[in-house]
């Protein structure tokens, strides 16, 4: 990671006092962040393509409501996180995988094609858990937080999140044992 | 529960509370299994490597900030502001609104006179003014313009210091006080704004 | 009409005022009763131009007549009863204080919450001011007991009127938090209480002195 030399509020702070173009400093930042939640909130790299790109624009609208400027990736995510909630969950039979598996297969070449298929299995799967199901999943075993660390992100309990979780790993087994 | 559901000790090894060596022998296929779920995690880090240019384009769309409200704070300590979070379905209308007061005196003497901004958040309004005891209540007398795309109406106007009354009206005939702002009964059902200058 | 000429002053004034400020505003109907409810107000020392005022908004907000009716009826009645309190608390003020009165008793303080806020012994231009934000700060939700202790403070410790039309702001910064308005009041009400007994804070730059406002007639 390249060392930050101007802070977020710095940043925020600009862009309100109406240096637009400085906004792009927190996209480039901040634009591959939380690429990899939405895709797998959403199912496919193009909805997550879509909800970020949202977000941001989304951001710069309210950049006077960010109550901390130095904490805008923390505000922001939760403008993703509602724009992911938002989305309909797509039909399970319009294929949404295309560009996820395109980015799997070119970094992931060497492995067969049942690491392929099992992916795509479990994330079909994840697409059946409620959105808040399928976010702590995420959270914890893609993007790699802790429960405490998704807890104060969302504002939540510990407590509340496992017992969503735990849900979450019974939905999927069941989704699991009948694909195969 | 389902007939599927995990044992309670496999979740903590989901969780990654305890390892596979910590369950008993016969729960052991089982926390295989749940191991071969998470293997199945798909961890591939996604880019957009085009987001930028595109972000940046849609900004430039938007009005500048010089006309925005909150550019125009000039003593922030001296402003009053309450607003509601931003709304996300686009089906509610005309919820959020802001009253600021601008250019307040220094609190030497009461001042005779003091600057208000009005603001309404009414993205489907065609048409959106403010009446009250300032203007003979004349829904026609002060509109307020509409700023951009996002919905947002405002109007600056200076009033004598002392009490008034006010309420917006939307497309010519939909009264609608101001939520933010305290409310009093206007004495036919409805409710009238409060600005205390 | 040589009876016209025994009428107060002020009475005069109004039967040239109001048919100038109703003039194709309101109905003739409602004209007629603004009249017969100004004059009567005048007679007493009662301000008028609440009445005219609840009139034309009445009249443009399409509200049918017999509903402004009631409504100037009650105008009329808050006016009395405000005069009413004022009186009581032996306060020497005018009808814009009358007016104060009435629009704190609207927002839903009574008689005594506005004898009370007169009694504080504050100039009788910051008690208008006062009166004001009591009726803004029951607008906003704070009970009336809890108003009427935190404005009967902040008159009390002697602070200028630009404060006390601070409060309704700060009480709504804190429900913004979360905090209750009741409890918001509270707070502010203690903080003011102590005030008064220390006297200003020495950081805060000291205003100038009010200028004295003239004895009212």
């Amino acid at each position: 990671m390249r060392p930050e030399t101007v802070g977020d509020g710095e940043i925020v702070r600009a862009v309100l006092a109406g240096d637009r173009e400085r906004y792009a400093q927190l996209v480039e930042r901040y634009r591959d962040r939380y690429a990899r939640y939405a895709a797998r909130m959403l199912g496919s790299a193009d909805a997550a393509e879509d909800a970020v790109q949202d977000a941001f624009v989304r951001a710069y609208d309210q950049l006077a409501q960010c109550k901390d400027p130095n904490k805008f990736v923390g505000w922001f995510f939760l403008i993703l996180r509602n724009r992911c909630f938002a989305e309909r969950r797509r039909n399970r039979n319009s294929a949404p995988l295309d560009a996820a598996d395109t980015v799997a297969a070119v970094e992931r070449a060497d492995s067969g094609t049942e690491t392929a298929e099992r992916r795509r299995a479990l994330q079909h799967a994840l697409l059946e858990l409620t959105p808040d199901q399928r976010e702590v999943f995420v959270l914890k075993h893609v993007e790699g937080l802790s429960y405490g660390e998704i807890a104060e992100r969302l504002s939540t309990s510990v407590a509340s999140l496992k017992m969503r979780m735990h849900r979450a790993y019974d939905k999927l087994r069941e989704e699991l044992r009948e694909d195969t | 529960m389902t007939q599927r559901a995990f044992h309670p000790l496999v979740k903590l090894l989901l969780d990654g509370d305890i390892t596979l060596a910590d369950l008993p022998a016969d729960l052991r296929a089982e926390g295989e299994e749940a191991l071969r779920l998470l293997g199945a995690i798909d961890r591939t880090p996604v880019q957009f490597p085009g987001m930028t240019q595109r972000v940046m384009q849609a900004v430039a769309q938007r009005p500048s900030r010089e006309r925005t409200l909150w550019h125009r704070i000039v003593e922030p300590r001296e402003v009053r502001v309450r607003f509601r979070p931003w709304l996300l379905a686009p089906a509610l209308a005309a919820a959020a609104a802001f009253v600021i007061w601008l250019g307040r005196p220094a609190p030497v003497a009461t001042p005779t006179a003091v600057t208000v901004r009005f603001v309404l958040t009414a993205p489907d309004a065609r048409e959106v003014t403010v009446a009250g005891t300032f203007n003979q209540w004349d829904s026609h007398a002060t509109p307020l313009v509409r700023t951009g795309s996002t919905g947002v109406w405002t109007a600056t106007i200076t009033l004598p210091a002392g009490q008034h009354q006010y309420a917006f009206v939307v497309d010519g005939q939909r009264w609608v006080p101001d939520p933010a702002a305290p409310a009093v009964d206007d004495g036919f059902g409805r409710r009238n704004s409060v600005l205390t200058l | 009409m040589i009876a016209a000429l025994a009428l107060p002053l002020a009475l005069l004034a109004m039967q040239q005022g109001i048919p100038d400020r109703l003039a194709g505003r309101v109905s003739p109907e409602i004209a007629a009763l603004v009249h017969e409810l100004g004059t009567a107000a005048a007679a007493r020392g009662l301000p008028i131009d609440p009445l005219i005022q609840k009139a034309i908004e009445g009249s443009a907000k399409g509200i049918p007549a017999e509903r402004v009716a009631m409504a100037l009826r009650v105008v009329a009645t808050q006016l009395d009863t405000a005069a009413g309190a004022l009186r009581d608390a032996g306060f020497a003020g005018d009808t814009v204080a009358i007016a104060a009165g009435a629009f704190a008793l609207t927002a839903g303080l009574t008689g005594r919450d506005i004898a009370q806020l007169a009694r504080s012994g504050a100039q009788p231009s910051e008690v208008i001011v006062g009166l004001r934000v009591a009726g803004t700060l029951v607008a906003l939700g704070v009970p009336p007991a809890e108003t009427v202790a935190l404005v009967s403070a902040t008159l009390q410790s002697g602070r200028p009127a630009g404060d006390l039309l601070a409060l309704p702001g700060q009480v709504q910064a804190q429900m913004a938090k979360g905090i209750r308005p009741a409890q918001a009041a509270a707070g502010l009400a203690r903080a003011a209480a102590a005030q008064g007994r220390r006297g200003p804070p020495p950081a805060r730059p000291q205003p100038p002195p009010h200028p004295v406002p003239p004895p009212h007639p």
